[in-house]
């Protein structure tokens, strides 16, 4: 059998409720398209909330994890606010863009994929987000012109927060950790392992079924 | 009857003393109304005034009392006094509020008001107090047709509240189409899962009950008669009859499943996976909480597609136009069936727009999403057998695109059609309608209901001149016309109920079963004490009919909107009072003018026309008789009143029960007496028709229409006589109209009739 | 004083609109003593506020009329109004109920001649007119109102307008010295036919109810609409008193929303669809009607109004819930922003006026009464053999439409008829 008939089964949908945190929701949405309208970035997604929700439902596994859609949720809670079944579509839509990157499926060159990678890089070495270099890192991302031309935009915003003391430069030498960092790794660690078995059972069904 | 005493009471008050010569009314009662009890008042409603009228009632025998105040249809707590008649002239609203208070309009005002009297006087001297009929007695016992969940229902309240039930069912079993269902859809909180149907325990509860009598495999043969006193006669498949009498009826027949063979662009009867609501029940039925299997080959079904409004909310032929109501519900039940059994198996739901509404509905569609059912606005196209799968082929409107699918089984949501028996109206309507005209430019429906819509086999067989069933309304339905009344039906004393009315659920058919038997025993309690049903509840009056003038015309008989009136073996009407609604019709379309009613009769309204001064051609003031509608147009004469809307001091107008009441006599009459104009203001007619008495306004269209003849040989203008459909909201137009009236016979100058 | 004789053998009815007329009514005239109570000045409910009835563009006064005639015309019905209930206690058969009735300061004299409004300058917000226009102090609450009496408002009461009003009356009818009355009646059986209340906009924040001025309720609409309304039927613009023209329609506006209200009000789909053919009938086809939905629920016959207005080329149909409403300063327009989710479409439109389709919620919360009764999530009565002998009629027990609620309260009415009949003993 195609592909193509074997659209509107549960099969991804069940994978979604597996893997994605808050999938089991995806089932509820009604299809009634106030996440879509309520998104800032709306008008610059391929596919809204709703219509994502209507594609796992459809069985379209590849097009949705494939999908840059869910990359650019910026977390604004508009859609959760205003969602009448209640669905948790910001953790939804984070969630898809996690699984789609566990699963290798998610566009490369995402800018927001990109920064979550060095934000999450930057977290784990001390177990808080070193705001300083994480800042030059992205300003450097695309190469070393672009990176000292950002720079020079920002010097006053720069000079202003040394001023007020909200920025300490010999935080980009190294900088201080949190108290636990070894606690916080372990702690990571295992979830990061609850995830994976979790991930491992739900592939064994499915494939069992298919 | 004999020995009438008349009375008259003039109020002075609301400003009636200030703007009127009240003196000078009381006189023109005294010498014209010939009326020997003259009293006048401050404040007539009030106490005291009420207490004056109630002295002389109980002192001097008065029976008749003419009341000049406010309208009849204001301070009616006050002015209800029993065992009299009464008319009452209506000089506030009709007069002094309508007029300007100025020294110029004084005089036309006062004969206004004066000529009020007149007629009033007239109208109460012809009336006589209505005493009950006594041709119905009280049979507390109530007959239902159809013995499936409506039916059954009926007949359980019924016997709930203390009466005596038959029950006629044409099967061999009770329990109707929800006898085929495995479950039905949730019907109480929290809305969630199916139910089960509930329905042995229903049938039991009815077969045991003692006050209702059940009768399997029989149908009903013949029914005559009215509320009080119905004699049914009940056909046994056996072979045998039974007769019994019953105070009211209630017609539960049910309804048929839309034939799904129609529908050949989605396979029906192509394959055996293909199949309706009905057709799932049974599977579900079969499988009976285990997996449900397709019929061909007895596989699990690993996928499921439920097309919804299936042949149905559309305009193609052969399709039905209407939404069936429940279909929605019943499919994302249908699923549940599965869902429950295994949730693995996949269910989709194809809908334009999912139509599960109320508190229950909304929980009831969360509840199916809940469990995985898959739903999307989708319209399917095709449905195609493929080797042993089942291929859809739909447009997903979301997605916005062709969507090709697999399935192992498909339902169709089809519609339900009445079991309304007989179309009466179906041949005779069409006529009417080319004859009327007009109507048919503004609906360009494509309307002939397909031929499944017309049953051949009558459900009540009714011996009544019009027809065996009652009359049906929009898409077959045997429903009320009425928002704001659901049970009227066009037959007194029988009550359609379930999906026979109206499309509809089991939880809304129960409910509808219960407020029919409510009607029925209304009706049966009225008729015993002679009163009428809706709208004229308790009105006590009927038609009097003098047999020696009849000509056995049939107009009578064929116009009732009731079906009140049967012919006898020579063509004499022969009314039967029980059925009437004491609208008048049949006294609006005698053309010898034998039949009238104790309180409203052509002498009434005729004698109060004539008793109008009518003053001759010099003095230059023209006479308008309106008739109006008392249902709408005079409530909203009244509120043209309340709000001082000016009109013309030369109208004199009479409320009628109903425009069908109007006999042309009354126009003739006025014309031949020197009136100029004479106006009639019903209701709306046609298909949307707000006349209350169904047929009142249009019937009267099409006399008055026929009156040109009449003005002809009297050699008088068309422009004297106009017919108006009015709204109860018609504040603004109706002034304009009688203004209008004057202005016209300005223009073509004063009747020629003025003695 | 008020005094009522009542039975374990009379029927009370609470809620005087069309449910609350109906089962009183057919009971009444089935032989049942019946009392009616309301608890605003005249009967009528929310139907006397409706314009036209779908789908048959009737006026809901006619139908209002018959009911009235139904009721001067019955002897075994009693009514009250400006009465509420404050407590039931017993049970089936055996209710006993507390009443609470507020002064009218205008007695049975009254002949609504109208003197005492035109002596009084004080004017209120007009609650028939959901506070688009204002009223006099003294008033009758509408042109069919019944009983037809004059009402003062209390909140004059011991001022000069009050004695102005007292003064003006020819017939000695205002009674300023009137006080709130209780009244402990014994009763069979109770039927709630509290009704309904239109959701409170103001709570749905994205659509700015609250803040711009050319949002407003379907059921402000439907007063707009009527020629004897507070803009002689003309669809105004509240910002600038201009004829709105484009308008929008929003659909489940508080309805079908976890939010705000959860379930489904059921008649708001028809009731727009209705609330269209009034913008074609003021403007044919220079009107437009832009209708925001879920899904269009025009259930069963009302299927045919739903074609209707389909075939208008002026009405347009966008299957979304609008997520937000914006104004555009300049003119006063509101901006409806959101996705038309056929086919992923992005919107931002501005139109002259938006029309918000608030659901039904139940009018009374029961769960604020010492009253036993059976309740759902939305606090409709639901039915129960716990519930005795009380009923919920109509809107108390679902979002309903007329017609569905005048069914229901029909069945109610038998209901409590059959205890009545159990109390009796009769036996038919």
């Amino acid at each position: 059998m195609s592909q193509a008939v074997e659209k509107y089964r549960n099969t991804f949908l069940r994978e979604v409720e597996a893997n994605v945190e808050e999938g089991q929701w995806v089932k509820m949405c009604m299809q009634c398209g106030v996440c879509s309208g309520s998104c800032p970035l709306g008008p610059h997604w391929e596919h809204p909330p709703q219509e994502i929700f209507m594609m796992i439902r459809a069985n379209k596994r590849e097009e949705v994890l494939t999908s840059s859609s869910m990359w650019f949720c910026t977390s604004c809670y508009n859609c959760i606010a205003r969602c009448p079944r209640e669905l948790p579509i910001t953790h939804i839509m984070h969630g898809l863009a996690h699984y789609a990157q566990r699963q290798g499926l998610a566009p490369k060159e995402l800018p927001t994929a990109k920064f979550a990678k060095r934000f999450w890089d930057n977290l784990l070495k001390k177990g808080r987000v070193n705001e300083l270099q994480l800042g030059l890192q992205l300003y450097f991302m695309n190469g070393l012109a672009e990176g000292i031309k950002t720079s020079l935009k920002m010097q006053k915003v720069g000079l202003g927060m040394l001023k007020t003391k909200r920025m300490d430069p010999m935080e980009a030498l190294g900088g201080h950790g949190c108290k636990d960092i070894k606690g916080l790794k372990a702690a990571l660690n295992k979830a990061k392992q609850i995830e994976e078995t979790k991930a491992a059972k739900a592939l064994e069904r499915l494939q069992s079924k298919s | 009857m004999a020995d009438k005493k008349f009375a008259a009471y003039l109020c002075k008050g609301c400003g009636l003393g200030e703007r009127l010569n009240i003196n000078q009314l009381a006189a023109v009662a005294t010498k014209e109304g010939k009326i020997p009890l003259i009293k006048q008042h401050d404040l007539l409603c009030s106490s005291e005034g009420v207490a004056l009228i109630q002295g002389d009632i109980d002192s001097e025998q008065i029976t008749h009392l003419m009341i000049a105040a406010c309208s009849k249809r204001a301070k009616t707590e006050a002015f209800n006094f029993e065992n009299v008649a009464m008319s009452r002239a209506n000089l506030r609203e009709g007069v002094i509020w309508v007029r300007p208070d100025t020294e110029a309009a004084k005089e036309n005002t006062q004969e206004m008001a004066e000529d009020y009297i007149r007629m009033s006087c007239a109208e109460l001297k012809y009336m006589n107090i209505p005493a009950p009929s006594q041709e119905q007695g009280r049979i507390p016992h109530i007959l239902v047709v159809g013995g499936g969940i409506t039916g059954m229902t009926s007949a359980l309240e019924a016997a709930k509240a203390g009466y005596h039930v038959t029950l006629v069912e044409k099967t061999a079993a009770l329990g109707g189409m929800a006898a085929q269902l495995h479950r039905r859809v949730a019907y109480q909180s929290p809305f969630k899962d199916p139910q089960p149907t509930g329905i042995a325990d229903l049938a039991k509860q009815v077969q045991s009950h003692q006050k209702i009598k059940v009768h399997l495999n029989s149908t009903v043969a013949d029914t005559s008669g009215a509320p009080g006193r119905f004699a049914i006669t009940i056909a046994h498949e056996s072979g045998g009859t039974s007769t019994e009498n019953v105070g009211a009826i209630i017609q539960a027949s049910g309804f048929k499943p839309y034939d799904a063979q129609k529908l050949t662009e989605f396979s029906f009867g192509k394959s055996p996976d293909i199949i309706d609501q009905l057709g799932l029940e049974a599977l579900a039925r079969q499988a009976n909480g285990g997996p449900i299997k397709r019929p061909s080959d007895g596989k699990e079904v690993q996928k499921v597609t439920f097309i919804q409004c299936a042949g149905q909310r559309s305009q193609t032929e052969g399709h039905l136009p209407y939404c069936s109501g429940h279909c929605c519900l019943t499919s994302v039940k249908q699923a549940m069936y599965f869902k429950d059994a295994n949730p693995e198996v996949d269910t989709l739901i194809l809908y334009t727009d999912l139509r599960m509404p109320g508190f229950g509905g909304e929980n009831f569609y969360r509840s199916g999403q809940d469990k995985g059912i898959l739903f999307t606005k989708g319209q399917a196209s095709s449905v195609l057998p493929n080797g042993g799968d089942l291929t859809v082929k739909f447009k997903d409107l979301i997605l916005n695109e062709e969507v090709e699918d697999t399935a192992d089984l498909v339902v169709l949501a089809t519609g339900m059609l009445p079991n309304s028996g007989i179309d009466i109206e179906a041949i005779p309507l069409k006529v009417e309608e080319k004859k009327a005209g007009d109507s048919a430019s503004e609906e360009p429906v494509a309307a002939s209901p397909p031929e499944t819509l017309v049953p051949v086999e009558s459900v009540l067989n009714l011996s009544y001149r019009q027809g065996k069933d009652m009359p049906q309304l929009i898409h077959g339905f045997t429903d009320s016309h009425f928002i704001c009344f659901p049970y009227e039906t066009r037959r007194t004393g029988i009550y359609a109920a379930g999906p026979v009315r109206r499309p509809m659920d089991i939880s809304q058919a129960m409910e509808d079963a219960t407020g029919a038997t409510m009607k029925a025993i209304q009706a049966l309690e009225n008729a015993a004490l002679g009163r009428a049903a809706h709208p004229r509840s308790g009105d006590l009056s009927f038609p009097r009919f003098r047999k020696e003038g009849c000509t056995q015309c049939k107009r009578c008989t064929v116009e009732c909107p009731f079906g009140a009136i049967n012919e006898d073996e020579k063509t004499y009407p022969v009314f039967n009072e029980g059925r009437c609604r004491r609208c008048g019709t049949c006294m609006g379309a005698c053309p010898v003018r034998v039949i009238s009613f104790e309180n409203y009769s052509i002498d009434t309204v005729g004698q109060a026309i004539k008793a109008v001064n009518v003053p001759d051609e010099s003095s230059e003031k023209p006479r308008i008789l309106l008739l109006a509608c008392e249902n709408d147009t005079y409530p909203a004469l009244d509120m043209v009143g309340m709000n001082r809307i000016e009109y013309s001091a030369y109208v004199r107008i009479i409320p009628v029960r109903c425009l069908g009441s109007v006999n042309t006599i009354w126009i003739t009459d006025a014309l031949n007496s020197g009136y100029d104009g004479v106006i009639l203001m019903g209701c709306q007619k046609g298909d949307n028709y707000q006349c209350h008495f169904v047929k009142g306004s249009e019937l009267a269209h099409i006399r008055t229409s026929k009156i040109d003849d009449t003005l002809k040989q009297l050699n008088l203008e068309r422009e004297r006589v106009q017919t108006y459909e009015i709204a109860i909201t018609d504040l603004a137009r109706i002034p304009q109209i009688i203004n209008e009236m004057e202005t016209t016979i300005q223009r073509i100058g004063l009747s020629p009739f003025k003695f | 004083m008020t005094n009522v004789v009542a039975t374990n053998q009379t029927i009370l009815v609470v809620g005087g609109g069309i449910s609350g007329m109906t089962a009183a009514l057919e009971a009444a005239e089935c032989g049942k003593d019946v009392i009616l109570i309301e608890k605003n000045p005249s009967l009528g409910g929310r139907v006397a506020q409706l314009y036209k009835y779908f789908p048959k563009m009737c006026f809901p006064t006619c139908g209002m009329e018959i009911n009235l005639r139904r009721i001067k015309s019955n002897r075994r019905l009693r009514i009250l109004t400006l009465t509420e209930v404050t407590s039931v206690t017993g049970d089936t058969g055996n209710y006993s109920v507390t009443l609470k009735l507020s002064p009218r300061y205008v007695n049975e004299n009254c002949t609504a001649c109208g003197a005492c409004a035109n002596a009084v300058t004080a004017e209120f917000d007009n609650e028939y007119n959901y506070g688009l226009n204002k009223r006099k102090s003294a008033y009758l609450p509408f042109a069919m109102a019944y009983p037809q009496r004059y009402v003062i408002d209390s909140r004059i009461i011991g001022t000069e307008e009050a004695s102005k009003a007292k003064a003006a009356c020819p017939v000695n009818a205002i009674d300023l010295d009137m006080q709130v009355q209780e009244l402990k009646i014994t009763v069979g059986a109770i039927i709630w036919a509290t009704g309904w209340k239109p959701y409170d906009a103001n709570k749905i924040q994205p659509y700015g109810y609250d803040r711009i001025p050319n949002v407003i309720t379907s059921v402000e609409f439907e007063r707009m609409a009527d020629p004897l309304g507070p803009t002689g039927g003309k669809l105004l613009r509240p910002s600038d008193q201009k004829e709105a023209k484009n308008i929008a329609f929003i659909q489940c506006a508080g309805s079908r929303d976890r939010n705000y209200l959860k379930h489904c009000s059921r008649m708001c789909c028809t009731a727009t669809l209705k609330q269209t053919t009034y913008i074609r009938e003021k403007y044919g086809d220079e009107g437009k009607a832009n209708i925001y939905y879920i899904d269009i629920r025009a259930i069963d016959r009302f299927e045919d109004l739903y074609q209707k207005v389909k075939q208008d080329p002026t009405v347009t149909f966008i299957k979304s819930k609008v997520a937000s409403i914006t104004q555009d300063k300049s003119t006063g327009n509101p901006i409806l922003n959101g996705v038309n989710t056929e086919g992923y479409q992005r919107y931002s439109t501005p139109y002259d006026l938006v029309v918000l389709a608030v659901g039904m919620e139940p009018s009374v919360d029961f769960t604020q009464l010492p009253i036993n009764i059976t309740l759902n999530e939305s606090g409709f009565i639901e039915f129960d053999p716990k519930n005795g002998g009380q009923f919920a009629a109509g809107c108390a027990s679902d979002a309903l439409d007329v017609n569905r609620a005048v069914q229901h309260a029909t069945a109610s009415s038998l209901r409590a008829i059959q205890v009545i009949n159990k109390v009796a003993g009769a036996e038919a």
